[in-house]
């Protein structure tokens, strides 16, 4: 695999996990009104 | 949940990509003015500093709602995520070092052990911040070490191992050899600080700095190392010596004599330093000297010149 693609891959695992635990943390004691953003995308 | 994955993945590929561009473009902006080769770069890992940071404004948030349960997980997440980016940026910080020089012992797993305390401190987030279900969080755990893993890859392993011209392996001792050259720098420069002369300061920095300069080139080629046994040995140890003398000495006589030998001693100090350094570069030249024409005969004989 080449070192660029191993990093890209890396770094968007590292944004989906450590980032997204950590925001859903911080939303998390405000859960209804965060889940409510994602109600207003189209279906 | 799907929606969501969706929102996230459309943030988040665009957000990587733009990141390895930049950091591509900078790193090719930064080729034209890097000193020494292997040198470790400051903001390499950095980004296991600033993710988590969320974490601490959830357990900011926690403490202004009084919720102590909240604070205390968030604040335990928090910890393990600083200290696996600590970890991590010591593991790239020891690689870096292990790579720019040619005899040197494995080092510590500090880039695993930061990984591996990064995908606790996710898994931990991941369940008790952000709720999931356990299997989840494992899941989450599981993917942030392979994303550590991916990026900044595991430690180096095995020592970089020298043999001398005779055959004999000599890592250990030139590993100590080395070792003892840093430690009489370190005694020089802390001796430096408890002499209150701005001149003298001055000349004593400038000799660590050779010292350190002629010691990087012994890092890079132990082979120089028999060549400066001398400089290792007498002139550096003496240097030490001398130094921490003069510093324990001066602040209880006031001897203006002993001020003007010393100035004198660390005059002739620079100037062995500076020569060894000049030898060292001299031997170098020579050296690939010997090597152009060994290549030059080669070619010539074989009828390619």
């Amino acid at each position: 695999m080449p070192a660029v693609l191993r990093k890209f891959i890396g770094l968007l695992l590292i944004f989906a996990t450590v980032g997204v635990a950590s925001c859903q943390a911080l939303l998390a004691p405000w859960s209804p009104g965060a889940l409510a953003i994602f109600s207003l995308l189209p279906h | 949940m799907g929606r969501f994955l969706l929102l996230a993945g459309a943030v988040l590929i665009p957000l990587t990509a733009l990141i390895l561009l930049i950091k591509r473009r900078v790193r090719t902006m930064a080729e034209r003015y890097r000193q020494t080769p292997g040198r470790f770069p400051s903001s390499k890992g950095l980004l296991m500093f600033l993710l988590p940071l969320p974490v601490l404004f959830a357990a900011i948030g926690s403490l202004a709602r009084g919720n102590i349960g909240g604070l205390f997980d968030n604040a335990v997440c928090y910890g393990l995520f600083l200290g696996g980016a600590l970890l991590l940026r010591r593991g790239l910080r020891t690689e870096a070092e292990y790579d720019r020089r040619r005899v040197a012992r494995a080092p510590w797993p500090f880039k695993t052990l930061g990984g591996g305390v990064i995908a606790l401190a996710t898994g931990l987030t991941a369940w008790s911040g952000a709720n999931h279900h356990p299997a989840i969080a494992v899941v989450f755990a599981l993917a942030a070490l392979l994303g550590c893993y991916l990026t900044y890859g595991f430690d180096p392993r095995g020592a970089k191992r020298f043999t001398d011209s005779e055959g004999l392996d000599t890592t250990d001792r030139v590993l100590e050899a080395l070792a003892q050259a840093e430690r009489s720098i370190a005694a020089i420069e802390r001796a430096t600080r408890d002499i209150g002369n701005a001149e003298l300061n001055g000349r004593l920095r400038r000799i660590a700095a050779q010292a350190r300069q002629i010691l990087t080139m012994l890092e890079e080629d132990p082979r120089d190392l028999r060549r400066a046994r001398k400089f290792l040995n007498v002139y550096l140890d003496g240097a030490k010596q001398v130094t921490e003398g003069y510093a324990k000495t001066h602040g209880r006589v006031a001897a203006p004599e002993l001020e003007d030998n010393f100035r004198r001693v660390l005059a002739t100090i620079e100037e062995v330093f500076a020569e060894q350094q000049q030898k060292l570069l001299e031997t170098d030249v020579t050296d690939l000297d010997v090597q152009i024409e060994v290549l030059s005969t080669q070619l010539k004989r074989e009828g390619v010149v």
